[in-house]
């Protein structure tokens, strides 16, 4: 039953999602049979060092979603504090309360049930104009950000023309 | 500031090991148990006079009990069972609850929550609650059956964190007296009310029975030493209950006279 009613939620997101688009992102399945794994991507955000990225990721659902958060992992090389170099995305929203690995502040917000596709996305766009150097995933981008800005910009204007050469 | 490898091990370890306790816990105790006389309870006890000293007392108001799992979620679990169980037997009654649940969601909407999740959570819950009564009513072995059942039982529990938090933040001024830490209002519901598994106390109490306008007697049940009957809180204040619960610390099971 539980599997059931997540399978539903998504479904009925991702008809949502496709008949009413979202400005900043589009979103699709990886593979049409599995409704648990979702690709979406996420136009760099307009006034930010990602502007003109075309950035794809993959968001991987549990079945007890939306009891419990899903992950979220970059396929397009992106620079970035809040991600791993491997792509693994680490904003609090996307962490339980109480799972605090990160060492986020107790008042960052935490997963929700009430959270969806598009409030997951909201926060990435808005975590990618404003890195969160408390609890950085990619120390080295952390550091770069904050100690050698001229760098970090370089580094992440590359990802961008890569992205955009993908895209072609 | 800097990742302290060690600690994120660790950190990883306790959670794996706080599933591997949930999963346990799953295992032992269904999410809402059987009725039971409340003599049941001594056996549990029976080394400690405290205890049964006071379950003595209480089994002269109280005949029986329902456990609720411990996993967090019993408070809410406890109350929508419970509540519903009162439900079957009072068509006026329901009613009333189907309208004050209708009028819930867009409230909760005008408040500023999602509407697409808060619309599937409402609809879950309203597809329960409407046959509560009228012509497909339920039994109470299917009532039972609906709340065993993991998909549906914890999307109930979801839309009532979800009406107590709405509740807490529509009357902000009045809540916030209770709160501690220098937290706000929208903090606290974020982090105490609407994420599952996270324990109640008499706020969430105060603001669930308000705003589904259900009174809910607890009654407490720990180890202070007293000579009376063990004491009971009325929630909100002054309300008439008809849902009773009894509180041991950090779990709440269902009571019945």
């Amino acid at each position: 039953m539980s599997e059931l009613q997540s399978a539903l939620l998504l479904k009925k997101q991702l008809a949502e999602l496709n008949k009413n688009p979202v400005e900043g992102f589009s979103a699709g399945l990886i593979d049409d049979s599995d409704i648990y794994r979702w690709e979406v991507l996420l136009i760099g955000p307009p006034d930010t060092l990602y502007e003109g990225g075309f950035f794809k990721a993959h968001i991987y659902f549990p079945k007890e979603y939306p009891l419990r958060p899903p992950k979220m992992k970059f396929i397009t090389e992106i620079w970035h504090p809040n991600i791993e170099k491997n792509g693994d995305v680490c904003i609090s929203i996307l962490h339980e309360p109480g799972d605090d690995k990160w060492g986020y502040e107790k008042a960052c917000e935490r997963w929700l049930p009430i959270h969806t596709v598009e409030t997951i996305m909201i926060s990435v766009i808005s975590m990618l104009a404003d890195p969160n150097d408390q609890s950085p995933a990619n120390v080295d981008a952390a550091k770069e950000w904050r100690e050698n800005f001229p760098e970090f910009k370089r580094k992440v204007a590359r990802c961008v023309r890569r992205s955009q050469e993908e895209m072609l | 500031m800097e990742m302290v490898p060690e600690t994120e091990i660790q950190d990883e370890g306790i959670l794996k090991q706080q599933r591997e306790i949930e999963k346990e816990v799953a295992e032992i105790h269904p999410l809402v148990g059987n009725k039971q006389p409340l003599t049941c309870l001594l056996k549990e006890y029976m080394d400690d006079p405290i205890y049964t000293n006071k379950l003595t007392k209480l089994a002269g108001v109280y005949q029986s009990i329902r456990r609720v799992r411990p996993d967090g979620n019993c408070f809410f679990r406890g109350f929508g069972f419970s509540y519903f169980e009162r439900l079957l037997d009072n068509e006026e009654e329901w009613k009333t609850f189907q309208a004050i649940v209708m009028g819930t969601k867009d409230q909760l909407i005008s408040q500023g929550f999602p509407k697409f999740t808060l619309e599937d959570f409402f609809d879950s819950f309203m597809e329960v609650v409407n046959r509560l009564g009228g012509e497909g009513k339920m039994d109470a072995e299917e009532l039972s059956r609906i709340f065993n059942d993991a998909g549906t039982s914890d999307y109930l529990v979801v839309y009532l964190r979800l009406v107590t938090s709405g509740q807490l933040q529509k009357e902000e001024d009045f809540y916030q007296n209770f709160l501690e830490g220098g937290k706000s209002m929208r903090e606290f519901c974020q982090q105490e009310v609407e994420p599952m598994y996270r324990e109640s106390d008499h706020m969430h109490a105060i603001a669930l029975g308000s705003a589904l306008k259900v009174g809910i007697r607890v009654v407490y049940l720990d180890r202070g030493e007293i000579t009376t009957s063990p004491p009971e809180h009325d929630f909100p204040e002054d309300c008439t209950p008809s849902v009773y619960l009894l509180y041991r610390p950090g779990h709440y099971d269902i009571l019945y006279k």
